[in-house]
């Protein structure tokens, strides 16, 4: 049983409908069925709701998706500031 | 409830061969040791054949039906001996499931065994991919444009990754059509000599190049329909020890004649892709016998009279063979194959089961078997009357035939021919 479900960004050359795509690779509640019940769920943002991942999915009890994208932000900042020179200590 | 039969001094065809003359009893459609109260049919040096089964079918119903409709079609296979068959329509791409669910619920109903290629792009037009997760969902064997190749190699190159996700096998008519062209016939010696243009071997070996190097490299199984150049079979030799998961077939009607045949200006003869050189169809015969080709399609393409009482260059290409394919392939499958008739049953039989991927049919004592009567004493020249609907476009119209399908044991009955 899946312990973490990280949906990604449709390839979209490579799916021919949008349809086909949310029925064989979205993320549904039916999906959700097979993974354990305290799945995690992730999502690097933005969302294609109702595509990639239903709403009741990425709302849903098991997402950590919000605070997924809030530490995102703050370890993008992280990283920059490594990279422009700032030290870790200052 | 079936009646109880016995064929009298019959030879059955097992997965052992063609056994020795024995009486063949059936009951509720199972061959079985012996039956009381059967109905006797003398039958003495007839064989019990497994019902074939018959690649490249299409009747074009309903876009066509005013050509030939599926009624037609289920004649026709019954007729020849054909239980099953592989759908790949060219005149209505089944590129969706509504398509497909139509299709199955009207093939459905004629008790025979039809399996189906979903198409793999929408209306094979080689643009848009088609839904093809969704169509192996709803039970398609395979994925196949017709007769179009997609000319676009990024394309082909998408498609055959798409459809690597179903681990189905995507099936590939192998004609370069920008250089076909305005060509109707092989392109030779009879085209020169006729003023005909002709159609270059090369346009079906460039594409046999380009499918099975991309299929190599993207590890896809695929098959290559209507097979007609020696080259062909020679690449396909070389990409097989390469690991290139690939079969191919060869219709009938190139196994049978040869371009000589285009001097009698025949429309019947006018086929895509065209009848090669005698050299070519010796060699195609050597890939049977060897086994590089798994089987012998039917490419069964059915024809109005009228698109084939014009000029030669104008007609429509195509013709039909299911009701004869047995018979008219039997003398030279004798001539060629090693096996001879065992061989050439394997062929119409195992061979498109295994590129289908579907279970092949032999005839086994106690079980459900779809089987034919076969003669092959009677000599016999087709009519119109012997083929199903309004077409019988066929070079072998009225040509002398070597053995006939006496009848089937069909939905459940037996039904004579005659």
């Amino acid at each position: 049983m899946l312990s973490l479900l990280y949906a990604c960004k449709r390839n979209a050359k490579k799916i021919p409908t949008l349809r086909e795509y949310r029925n064989f690779f979205g993320l549904t509640a039916d999906a959700l069925q097979h993974a354990k019940p305290e799945v995690l769920i992730m999502h690097p943002g933005p969302i294609n709701r109702g595509v990639e991942i239903d709403s009741v999915v990425a709302d849903g009890a098991n997402s950590v998706i919000l605070d997924q994208v809030t530490n995102g932000v703050a370890v993008r900042m992280a990283v920059m500031y490594l990279l422009s020179g700032g030290r870790v200590d200052e | 409830m079936s009646k109880n039969l016995c064929f009298r001094g019959v030879q059955v065809l097992t997965e052992n061969g063609l056994g020795q003359p024995q009486d063949f009893y059936v009951s509720n459609g199972r061959w079985v040791a012996t039956v009381p109260q059967a109905e006797v049919i003398e039958a003495a040096g007839s064989w019990i054949l497994p019902g074939f089964h018959a690649l490249g079918v299409d009747f074009q119903e309903p876009v066509r039906d005013d050509i030939y409709t599926n009624r037609d079609g289920f004649e026709a296979m019954r007729r020849g001996g054909f239980f099953s068959a592989l759908y790949e329509s060219n005149a209505n791409p089944v590129d969706d499931l509504p398509k497909l669910k139509a299709l199955q619920d009207a093939c459905g109903k004629s008790g025979l065994d039809f399996h189906f290629l979903g198409a793999i792009s929408v209306g094979h037009a080689g643009k848009a991919l088609a839904e093809m997760l969704e169509l192996a969902a709803g039970g398609v064997v395979g994925f196949g444009d017709g007769n179009h190749l997609p000319s676009n190699l990024r394309f082909l190159r998408l498609a055959l990754e798409y459809a690597s996700m179903t681990g189905l096998r995507c099936f590939f008519q192998p004609t370069a059509s920008s250089l076909v062209g305005k060509g109707c016939v092989h392109e030779g010696h009879y085209a020169d000599t006729l003023g005909m243009k002709g159609i270059p071997p090369l346009a079906e070996t460039i594409a046999v190049h380009q499918i099975l190097e991309l299929a190599g490299w993207l590890k896809v199984p695929v098959h290559l329909k209507q097979l007609t150049c020696a080259e062909s079979l020679n690449l396909i030799r070389n990409a097989r020890k390469r690991g290139v998961d690939v079969t191919c077939d060869i219709s009938i009607y190139h196994l049978l004649l040869d371009d000589s045949i285009l001097v009698e200006l025949d429309t019947h003869t006018h086929l895509l892709p065209p009848l090669r050189t005698a050299e070519d169809r010796e060699a195609l015969w050597q890939g049977l016998a060897e086994g590089t080709v798994q089987a012998i399609s039917c490419a069964h393409s059915p024809v109005l009279p009228q698109d084939k009482e014009v000029n030669f260059e104008d007609s429509m290409p195509g013709a039909v063979s299911l009701e004869i394919a047995f018979a008219a392939l039997l003398p030279s499958a004798i001539k060629y194959l090693p096996g001879g008739v065992e061989d050439l049953v394997k062929l119409m039989v195992q061979g498109p089961a295994q590129i289908c991927s579907i279970p092949s049919r032999a005839l086994t004592l106690d079980q459900e078997n779809p089987f034919l009567l076969f003669d092959p004493s009677v000599n016999w020249n087709p009519k119109g009357f012997d083929f199903a609907g309004q077409v019988q476009n066929t070079p072998l119209l009225g040509k002398p035939l070597h053995g006939r399908v006496l009848g089937t044991f069909f939905d459940g009955s037996w039904k004579w021919n005659q």
